[in-house]
Order: C-alpha cells, then sequence, then structure tokens
C-alpha cells in the first residue's frame, strides 16, 4: 500500500444560510438566493477540490459536541433528513453519505493511542449533524467522495482553552497518522466560523441581503487580521494569536477544527487561498485553502 | 392559578437506555414515580423546558401536532435509540408565542417534520407523561436568555394556560453539578465527580424541598458559580417563573450521578 498524505486543507464553515441560498433539490426551502459572495467563494472551492482527486474528505464539526471522548462516524452508509435546530426554517435536507470506516477506524486508533479518549460512533440511526452536513455539501454536491465525520470533543470549553486545543492538536497527529497508515490522500475540512458574533433575531425575509452586515466591528477586524496573516503564509503568529482572537472575536474557532487541521498539515507556514469572506446573520466566515501539492509539501495524483 | 403540579428532572439518556446500571436505575425508579404522580395530577397539558433544546435567535416553540420518530443521543449512540411519540397543544403554544412577543421576547413556532427534538424532553415525555394522552406544550432554551427572562416566559405561558382554562404539569428539564467524567469510568461506580459540587447539590435540594425560595435565590449565584449547573440552573428559573414565584412543598424523589454529573427529581406541589 503505498504511503497515504493530506494533500490539502481547506477552512469550510458552514452556516446552513448557504445551502438555503443555493437551493439545491435536497433541501425542503427555497430561497431567493443570499450570501452570494460567500457561495461563489465555495463554487472556486469546489473547483480546486476536484482537481485534487481525493479518496476522501475528513470533516470535524462542532455541531456534534461530545463529552466522552472524541468520537467517529463508524457506519458505512448514513442518510436520513437533518434538520437544523437552529434554522428549521432553512435547513431540511435529505442526505445520504458513505464513510470511509477503515480510515475512520484507524483515526479513532491512533488517537486512543496519543492518550485521547475516543469511540465509533456505529449507531444506524444516528442523525448526522447539520454542520457536517453543510460543509459537505458546500465543498462536494456530488456526494461522491467517502467521509470521515468527526465530532467537537468540548474540551475547549470544559477544560482550560489551551489544554482543549492541546486535545485537538493530537488529535490532528493522530489523524494524520491515520492517513499515512491507511495510503489514503485526503482532504482535511475545519468547519470554522471565525468571528462568531451574531444577530439575536432573524431578518424577517432571511436572505434580504440588505440586513447582512458584521455583528461586531472589532470582531470583523480580528477576521481581516487574522485572514491576511494566512494569506502571507504567517501560521505561527496567527496560532500565537489564537487565544485573543478566540476570546475577543468569539471565534468559533475554539471548538478546535482549525487546530486539528493544522495539527494533521504539520503547521505549515505557507500562504492560504482565499476564496472568499462573508458573513452570514452577522458572523465572519472565510472560505481558505491550503494546498499542500502546491506548496511541495504533497505529491500530486 | 392552572398549574397542577411541577418536577425538576434530569434530562440524560442514561436512565432510559442504561437502566440497568444500579445508579442510573434509581433514578429511572424516581422518575417513574414522579410520572405517577404527574398523571395523578390530571393535568391537560405539560409544559416543558428542556436545557438541551437551544435556541440562539429568538425563543422557539413546539406546535407540530404530531412528532414521532427515533432519536439517537449525539454522546451516548451505543447505548441505542430513544424513540418518541410526542402531541403538541398547538392552541396553547400559539398562544404562548403571541404572549411572550407581547412581553418583548421575539417568538417563532417550530412545525417540521423531522425536527430534532432533544435529548432532555424525550426523557421527560418518556417517564413522566408515557402512554398518557396528554399533549405538551414545549420550548427552547435561548442560550442568551438569563434566569430573568426565562422566569418571564414560563410566567406568560401559565398565563395563557390560564385564559385557555389547561390545567398545567410544569416540567424543567436540566442537571445539577456539571462536571463530569470526561474518560470511561466503570459506571457500575459512578458518583458525582466533584464532592464538593454533591455538597452544593444537597444543600440546594434542601432549599428547594423546604420550599425556601429566597435561600434559594440567594444561594443560587454561588451555585452556578461553584458547582457549574446545567445552563446556571436555568430550568428551576423556569419551574419558578411557571409557579408565580413560590410553592408549597416540595420532594425530593431521587438524587444521583449521571456520569460523574448530579441528576435530580423533585415533585414540587404548587
Amino acid at each position: 500500500m503505498a504511503q497515504g498524505q493530506i494533500v490539502a486543507g481547506y477552512l469550510a464553515p458552514h452556516p446552513p444560510h448557504l445551502v438555503y441560498g443555493e437551493n439545491p433539490p435536497q433541501n425542503e426551502p427555497k430561497s431567493r438566493g443570499g450570501w452570494e459572495q460567500l457561495r461563489w467563494a465555495y463554487e472556486r472551492a469546489r473547483a480546486t477540490l476536484d482537481e485534487l482527486k481525493p479518496d476522501v474528505l475528513l470533516v470535524h464539526s462542532p455541531h456534534w459536541i461530545t463529552q466522552q471522548g472524541h468520537h467517529f462516524l463508524g457506519v458505512k452508509e448514513l442518510s436520513g433528513k437533518s434538520v437544523d435546530p437552529i434554522f428549521p426554517n432553512l435547513f431540511r435536507y435529505s442526505f445520504n453519505l458513505d464513510v470511509d470506516v477503515e480510515l475512520a477506524e484507524a483515526c479513532c486508533e491512533q488517537a486512543r493511542e496519543l492518550g485521547l479518549t475516543t469511540k465509533m460512533m456505529r449507531n444506524p440511526n444516528f442523525r448526522v449533524d447539520y454542520g457536517t452536513i453543510t460543509t459537505l455539501h458546500m465543498m462536494r454536491p456530488q456526494w461522491d467522495i467517502p467521509v470521515v465525520g468527526i465530532s467537537a470533543n468540548n474540551s475547549p470549553y470544559y477544560l482550560k482553552l489551551d489544554e482543549g486545543l492541546e486535545e485537538m492538536d493530537r488529535l490532528g497527529k493522530a489523524t494524520a497518522e491515520a492517513i499515512r497508515k491507511t495510503g489514503r490522500r485526503a482532504v482535511l475540512l475545519a468547519s470554522n466560523t471565525l468571528c462568531h458574533w451574531h444577530f439575536h433575531e432573524e431578518p424577517e425575509i432571511p436572505e434580504d441581503m440588505s440586513m447582512e452586515h458584521p455583528q461586531d466591528y472589532n470582531g470583523y477586524l480580528w477576521d481581516m487580521k487574522v485572514i491576511e496573516l494566512l494569506r502571507q503564509g504567517k501560521t505561527n503568529e496567527v496560532f500565537e494569536l489564537l487565544p485573543d482572537f478566540i476570546q475577543e472575536a468569539f471565534a468559533e474557532i475554539k471548538s478546535g477544527a482549525f487546530t486539528w487541521m493544522f495539527s494533521a498539515m504539520g503547521y505549515p507556514n505557507i500562504p492560504a487561498e482565499l476564496h472568499g469572506y462573508g458573513t452570514v446573520i452577522g458572523t465572519g466566515n472565510a472560505v481558505m485553502e491550503w494546498n499542500l501539492i502546491k506548496a511541495g509539501l504533497a505529491q500530486a495524483a | 392559578m392552572s398549574v397542577v403540579s411541577a418536577f425538576l428532572v434530569p434530562g440524560s439518556p442514561l436512565p432510559i437506555v442504561k437502566r440497568d446500571n444500579p445508579p442510573w436505575g434509581a433514578l429511572a425508579v424516581a422518575m417513574e414515580v414522579a410520572g405517577e404522580r404527574l398523571r395523578a395530577s390530571n393535568p391537560d397539558t405539560v409544559l416543558v423546558y428542556s436545557t438541551q433544546w437551544f435556541a440562539v435567535l429568538d425563543e422557539l416553540w413546539q406546535t407540530r401536532a404530531h412528532s414521532v420518530g427515533t432519536h439517537v443521543d449525539e454522546n451516548w449512540h451505543e447505548f441505542g435509540d430513544l424513540p418518541f411519540d410526542i402531541r403538541a397543544d398547538q392552541e396553547m403554544a400559539e398562544a404562548c408565542i403571541a404572549a411572550a412577543i407581547e412581553a418583548g421576547v421575539k417568538s417563532k413556532a417550530v412545525d417540521y417534520d423531522h425536527f430534532p427534538i432533544d435529548t432532555g424532553t424525550i426523557v421527560a415525555k418518556h417517564f413522566l407523561v408515557g402512554d398518557a394522552d396528554i399533549p405538551l406544550v414545549i420550548c427552547a432554551n435561548n442560550l442568551y436568555h438569563d434566569g430573568e427572562t426565562t422566569e418571564t416566559i414560563a410566567r406568560v405561558a401559565v398565563e395563557q394556560g390560564d385564559k385557555l382554562g389547561r390545567r398545567i404539569a410544569v416540567v424543567g428539564v436540566g442537571g445539577m453539578s456539571g462536571s463530569f467524567f470526561r474518560h470511561e469510568i466503570d459506571i457500575a461506580d459512578d458518583h458525582v465527580a466533584v464532592p464538593a459540587e454533591d455538597a452544593w447539590n444537597r444543600k440546594i435540594l434542601d432549599l428547594i424541598a423546604a420550599a425556601d425560595v429566597a435561600g434559594l435565590r440567594a444561594a443560587w449565584p454561588d451555585f452556578a458559580r461553584e458547582a457549574k449547573p446545567d445552563m446556571g440552573f436555568k430550568q428551576m428559573a423556569f419551574l419558578l417563573g411557571a409557579l408565580g414565584g413560590g410553592y408549597v412543598s416540595a420532594q425530593v424523589l431521587g438524587y444521583g450521578p449521571l456520569y460523574g454529573t448530579g441528576g435530580a427529581v423533585v415533585h414540587i406541589t404548587p
């Protein structure tokens, strides 16, 4: 078996509004569009993902919250209708996804070897969370690439921030090792919003873009600072600023996906490709790519 | 007042899906006793507030006439499924929405097939209502609402029950102390993870059992800070709002550990 590798990582946030704005056949509610800048950003990300020809997409979602360990989807095929508990008016999506169970089990085992509590999710009636589904739909609406779904253990909230993120760092290292051992060509998806200050009331017409704007100016400034540093390839500097960013911008990356992804990639100081930025009910969302092939850190197919 | 009974119960699925484990089985038995008492109070409607139904925009109210399905807990999926069959008191829920908006709490109806009803609500319905044909009014825990707003929502809901002539049982679903075991344990030896939190739980339950609402309110901030109760113990704020700020008596039917957190089953007589 050839040695596996991570070929790219994407920051791929999951506001269900983006699916709602796109009007795919899988989603019941219909819109008149909205959030175009972010949806066009995802169009560009879809095109680059297609060129990468991965075997598997791994997604870490903050909306599958677990307390006892880090969990991995472990049923070969999961299907059903996912209704967003926060935005049921926007997201009622019929999904059917293939899970790369072998890789999920390898991730689970590697993480356990690194001292983390881990668990495989084997219940076929399990409802996959809307964060996982939104990110996967926005990145690959064809649903033709197997996935590994990883829960967000609440350690960054339950423990001290640095202790929680250290667990995500270990989870990333375990993920990379599992990918290497199983010979997969993998793409990582960090399903996180940046600044997470949001509106407290929904506009009457959700897709009325005249109502959309950053909820918090300081949070917006933080987003721009972090994005600019990432575009310059200053990963180390971003991780030094991470605690302040999380604190001041209420950044959703606290939940761990961002750290997990960068740890798995080895925290490369390479320039990110910004596909686009936009707000959703006031939160800051960036679609960004770290292409390890272009950076000479992985091999083309 | 239309409230005929009130209950504080935990929302963990463990007493259902793993009741053969003695510590969790004891809580299951206490929940069953609570269920007998709820049904004996002969309510027309059960008003449920679960800390596990999160809302962040507006206050949400379940108005779907009949919700049936199978839920799997996101953390305890290995122990099996949670089937549910819930009927809503649509008339009262709609009245609550209108009245809450009038009271300054923007509110919305939730009427969607496959809506993910939370574990806590399903657990409460299973034990307290069982197969009895009693409809529910279920409202969400908006994460940005404080205790005062939560009390207002409950008060407004009960006022609507009054106007409609309903006899109401009120259920606040949520945990006591919040520290839990993050690693795998021998579940037969489950216990409240932090002794100081155990002491806090017992102190708070003593105050509730003594109907000492003033004492409870005085201790609440320290309890919230030191024992980290589920959502700041907002489920109790909801109960107090529904009860008009006081009640005659209360009995603790059960108290025990739920993977390190504290869970209590309390019957409150208005």
